[in-house]
Order: structure tokens, then C-alpha cells, then sequence
């Protein structure tokens, strides 16, 4: 894609414009396009990306729940999420801005996605509902956790 | 052989994970109660075993990795939080006739566990 009469300048600026005029029409303050979010971003954001590496391909609705540790050391429910095709998330499960210096959970609801496309599993399940725990030492940095799973493994690192 | 054994090998060396503490725990009244905490031996696993075939029984358990305290023994250089700290596992037992070993691969940027043999 090229713009050749747009400096880049120019080129982000209109793209900000058009999700400003998206969030206007929809009446929806969280509708930012990452283009929009990567320049008036004041902070960093959480996504998540979870891989099925049992059917090879992420199916919808897997619920992700995300936790805070609080002062006390209890992670606090913050947010729901499930993911929409191939195991991303619609929106930044923590958009621009919002990332916090803390502990983070993401607690991954595997028995009732497995369930749910009949997977023959045993009772209980090896793997129920799957804490992801991780540490933002830096709000201003993105934070990308990628999660592969199956019933019987799980992996998670930094991705970017 | 049925019962939980565990192996913690370091992926950042490529070597076993040498005295790393596991909090063990098991899911009780809506709690995990802690049962036993145990180091890691010269080879990543523990002297014995985390339960022995007698002691399992059909529920829930954790095994809780002290990742961080293992890197920082090392003196590798740890952000505040880090990124990868007390790891939880958390699993089921549902057959006590079976071996359940639970290892967990590591290094201060991701984590890797799976139900080996």
C-alpha cells in the first residue's frame, strides 16, 4: 500500500482521524485501530493470543479471565474475555494506556472450551481452568503473552 | 509406577534446574492447602517422589514453581515484577492407578509443562 502524496506523518494522522470518526459513529470510546492507538498510545497495552495446538487452529469463544494482584497478594478479577477466531481477542485486553506495573493472571477456561467440541477428555479433566501468571515491569511497554495449549500441556512466553 | 513426579529443566542453559523450590498443594473446601515443600536435586528432579502411588488420590493439585527465587539465586538480572515468578500448575488426577509427571521448562521469558511419562 503506498501513499505516495502522504509523508508517514500525514498517512497516521488520517488513519487517527478515521478511528476517531469510527468511535463517534458507533458511540463506542474502547473503538481504536491499533494504527490510531500506536500514535496516541500513552501507555502500553495487553494482548494475548491463544493456540490450540490440539486442533491446530484456535476455535472461538475460549473465556480468558484477567486478574490483578492487589496489595494483599489475591489476584482480582478484572475482565472477562473470549477470544474470537484463530485465539485473539477483538480488543487489546488491556488497551493502550490502561497496562499497569503489577502481577497479571490470565486464567484460561480449557475444560469448557474442550468440552464444548467433545473432546473426549477424562473426569476431572488433566487440565481445568488454567492460571497464566506473569509480571508488567514496565506500563509503557506493550505486553504480548502468546499461550499455546492442548489438554494435556500448556506454554506461554513474552511474544511481541 | 502411578503417583506425581516432577523435572524442572532450565531452557536458558539447556541443563536440569538445580535447587528450585516447589510448593506442593492440594485442592480442598475450595482452597489449595499446602501439603509439602521440596528442592530440586542435582539432576531437577526431587529425592523423592512429590506423592507416592499410596498417597495420590483422585482431585486436584498444584505445583507451584518458584521460578523467580531460581534465577535470581543464579544472579540473572530480573526486571521488577518479572515477568515469569511463582508459576502455578495446577491438575487433575483422575485415574490413581496412573503415573502423573508434571515438568516444567523454563526460563525468565516463558514456561512450558505438560503431562509427561
Amino acid at each position: 500500500m503506498e501513499f505516495p502524496d502522504m509523508n508517514r506523518r500525514e498517512f497516521v494522522t488520517g488513519l487517527g482521524i478515521g478511528a476517531a470518526g469510527l468511535s463517534a459513529i458507533y458511540g463506542d470510546g474502547t473503538l481504536v485501530s491499533p494504527a490510531h492507538a500506536a500514535t496516541q498510545a500513552t501507555g502500553g497495552q495487553l494482548t494475548l493470543h491463544a493456540i490450540d495446538t490440539h486442533f491446530g487452529q484456535t476455535r472461538a469463544d475460549l473465556q480468558i479471565d484477567l486478574s490483578m494482584q492487589d496489595a494483599d497478594g489475591t489476584y482480582q478479577f478484572v475482565k472477562s474475555v473470549t477470544t474470537v477466531e484463530r485465539g485473539r481477542t477483538e480488543n487489546p485486553v488491556l488497551e493502550p494506556g490502561e497496562l499497569r506495573i503489577g502481577r497479571y493472571e490470565l486464567l484460561m477456561y480449557l475444560d469448557d472450551y474442550f468440552a464444548r467440541f467433545a473432546t473426549e477428555l477424562p473426569n476431572p479433566p488433566f487440565l481445568g481452568k488454567v492460571p497464566i501468571r506473569f509480571g508488567v515491569f514496565d506500563g509503557s511497554q506493550n505486553f504480548h503473552v502468546p499461550i499455546l495449549f492442548s489438554p494435556w500441556s500448556y506454554s506461554y512466553y513474552r511474544g511481541s | 509406577m502411578a503417583g506425581i513426579t516432577t523435572h524442572v529443566l532450565d531452557n536458558e542453559t539447556g541443563s536440569p534446574g538445580v535447587g528450585m523450590r516447589i510448593d506442593f498443594s492440594v485442592f480442598e473446601n475450595g482452597e489449595y492447602r499446602l501439603l509439602k515443600t521440596v528442592q530440586t536435586n542435582q539432576e531437577g528432579r526431587t529425592d523423592e517422589m512429590i506423592l507416592t502411588p499410596e498417597e495420590t488420590r483422585i482431585g486436584q493439585y498444584q505445583l507451584l514453581f518458584h521460578v523467580d527465587e531460581y534465577y535470581r539465586s543464579k544472579g540473572t538480572d530480573l526486571p521488577e515484577p518479572p515477568f515469569i515468578e511463582k508459576v502455578p500448575v495446577n491438575f487433575s488426577v483422575f485415574d490413581t492407578g496412573q503415573h502423573y509427571h508434571v515438568p516444567m521448562l523454563c526460563t525468565p521469558w516463558t514456561c512450558t509443562t505438560y503431562r509427561g511419562s
